[in-house]
């Protein structure tokens, strides 16, 4: 999985799911008002058909001339009779209802139908009917249907991601493929440069040749440098990593010696403050590829005819430059694979992921702090 | 014993009451065996107690062919009561003698 796969496959879930989450959510809800409205319906049918049946007996009873009048009841239903000043005539539910006119309502998992009467049999103006509500009992269902769905939408979103990135996959590891093999093809050559460069004598050119082998010598170094990168990038899990006993110091003057020629276009000076003995337990290949990319890309960023400023001590290493330096918003994305913020510098933008993906190795603190047009400090920590 | 004689003057005040609903009501609807019937047509048009007695004694103060709840055929078999000669605190005392007496919620078991 290539870095920013997880998170592509990741913003593409939460987009698919959340819209599926959303219009499941709308279809169900909207299937449940409306059951629930049935329902609702279908209640005060029952209920208006009671209170026509309670109607007919009363009326039957209001024409009866015993001297006991037996409240017509029924199983189905509970019901009561007010009058017209909504004092209670007779009641077979519990508790008092509250009348403010025609009503339909469900109260304590009851249903209630409130109706006005007219002609007042037995002095009612009212009637009120009561059954237990109904259960809707969708809800249960709908939530096991819609978590179905949602577990079926998430695997079949997983494999439709897995399709839709693997021609991104296969292009990225032709392409790596290719720098991999272009790596292994520039080694011998670059080898061969520096190698015949540092055999040339020097006192038998004149200065105008010794001037241009001066320039072949440095371009050369940048090559080596974007090579001793890529390598490092590419085949990074092939070799094997030898830790030994390192003079910082040395290997810091070493690199700084190294990048001399090129400062010196520029015009840079190097302010170095370096403690003598320092000791570091490492790579000595990967310290100097951590070295090398924080140094160049000081260089790189430097104004001309500024100091380049190198301390080291037993628990840090500081280099700062007066270059253009950063702003926040590059210096947030400074250890990402591939970040180029000036276009016009060379490189892939690969120096501070390897800076970074060392300092994690070795458990070195990395700080940048960065103010455009004044400069940058990195500072490491161990 | 003031309690005593509260409820022993509330017994003779029920009693001189109902001895003035026979006097004033009875004597002519004593015999009639349907004097329930009116209070099923008050109860029928005007529900409630406090409205049914209303209606009764804007009836019996001033009876008009309008007001009456009599069906038509009464009407014309009958006519109009005449007007009641009770002044209004009799007359009212009468009619609630005559609910208590006849009401249908009472009769509901």
């Amino acid at each position: 999985m290539y870095s920013g796969e997880k998170k592509t496959i990741f913003y593409v879930l939460v987009l698919y799911l959340s819209s599926t989450v959303l219009l499941i959510t709308t279809l169900f809800s909207g299937y449940y008002l409306y059951e629930k409205e049935r329902l609702w319906q279908e209640e005060r049918e029952l209920l208006s058909r009671y209170a026509s049946e309670l109607e007919v007996a009363l009326s039957k009873l209001h024409e009866s001339n015993e001297d006991t009048l037996v409240y017509p009841r029924n199983t189905a239903f509970r019901s009561a009779i007010y009058d017209s000043d909504k004092k209670l005539i007779f009641s077979t539910i519990e508790s008092l209802i509250d009348i403010q006119g025609a009503d339909f309502f469900t109260k304590n998992k009851n249903t209630y139908l409130i109706t006005p009467l007219s002609p007042h049999y037995l002095g009612a103006a009212f009637l009120v009917i009561q059954t237990e509500s109904k259960p809707l009992g969708i809800l249960r269902d709908i939530l096991y249907i819609a978590l179905f769905i949602i577990a079926v939408v998430i695997i079949t979103s997983y494999f439709l991601v897995n399709i839709i990135l693997r021609p991104l996959r296969e292009n990225i590891k032709m392409l790596d493929n290719f720098i991999k093999d272009t790596t292994h093809e520039l080694n011998t050559p670059i080898t061969a440069i520096l190698a015949n460069i540092e055999t040339i004598d020097a006192d038998g050119c004149d200065p105008k040749t010794l001037k241009k082998l001066k320039r072949i010598d440095i371009a050369s170094k940048s090559i080596s440098n974007l090579y001793q990168d890529l390598a490092y990038l590419l085949l990074n899990h092939q070799t094997s990593t030898q830790n030994q006993e390192l003079n910082l110091s040395e290997i810091a003057r070493e690199r700084v010696n190294y990048f001399l020629d090129m400062a010196q276009i520029k015009r840079l000076r190097f302010a170095l403050e370096i403690q003598e003995g320092v000791r570091f337990f490492a790579d000595k290949n990967k310290i100097e590829r951590l070295l090398d990319n924080i140094l160049s890309n000081a260089i790189k960023y430097a104004k001309r005819d500024t100091t380049i400023q190198l301390f080291l001590d037993e628990h840090s290493l500081i280099i700062e430059d007066e270059g253009k330096g950063m702003s926040k918003e590059e210096l947030e994305r400074v250890f990402v694979r591939y970040s180029r913020f000036d276009k016009s510098q060379g490189g892939f933008g690969i120096g501070y992921n390897i800076v970074k993906s060392i300092v994690d190795e070795y458990g070195i603190s990395i700080a940048i702090n960065s103010q455009i047009d004044i400069g940058t400090k990195v500072e490491l920590r161990w | 014993m003031v309690k005593f004689l509260t409820l022993l003057t509330l017994f003779f005040l029920h009693l001189s009451a109902q001895s003035d609903f026979d006097k004033n009501c009875m004597s002519c609807h004593g015999d009639d065996f349907k004097f329930y019937i009116i209070m099923k047509k008050y109860t029928l048009k005007y529900s409630s107690a406090t409205s049914i007695k209303k209606a009764m004694f804007a009836y019996l103060k001033n009876p008009t062919l309008e007001a009456s709840i009599l069906p038509p055929e009464y009407k014309t078999k009958f006519g109009i009561k005449e007007k009641s000669d009770l002044n209004d605190e009799t007359l009212k005392q009468m009619i609630d003698i005559y609910y208590d007496k006849y009401n249908l919620a009472s009769k509901l078991k």
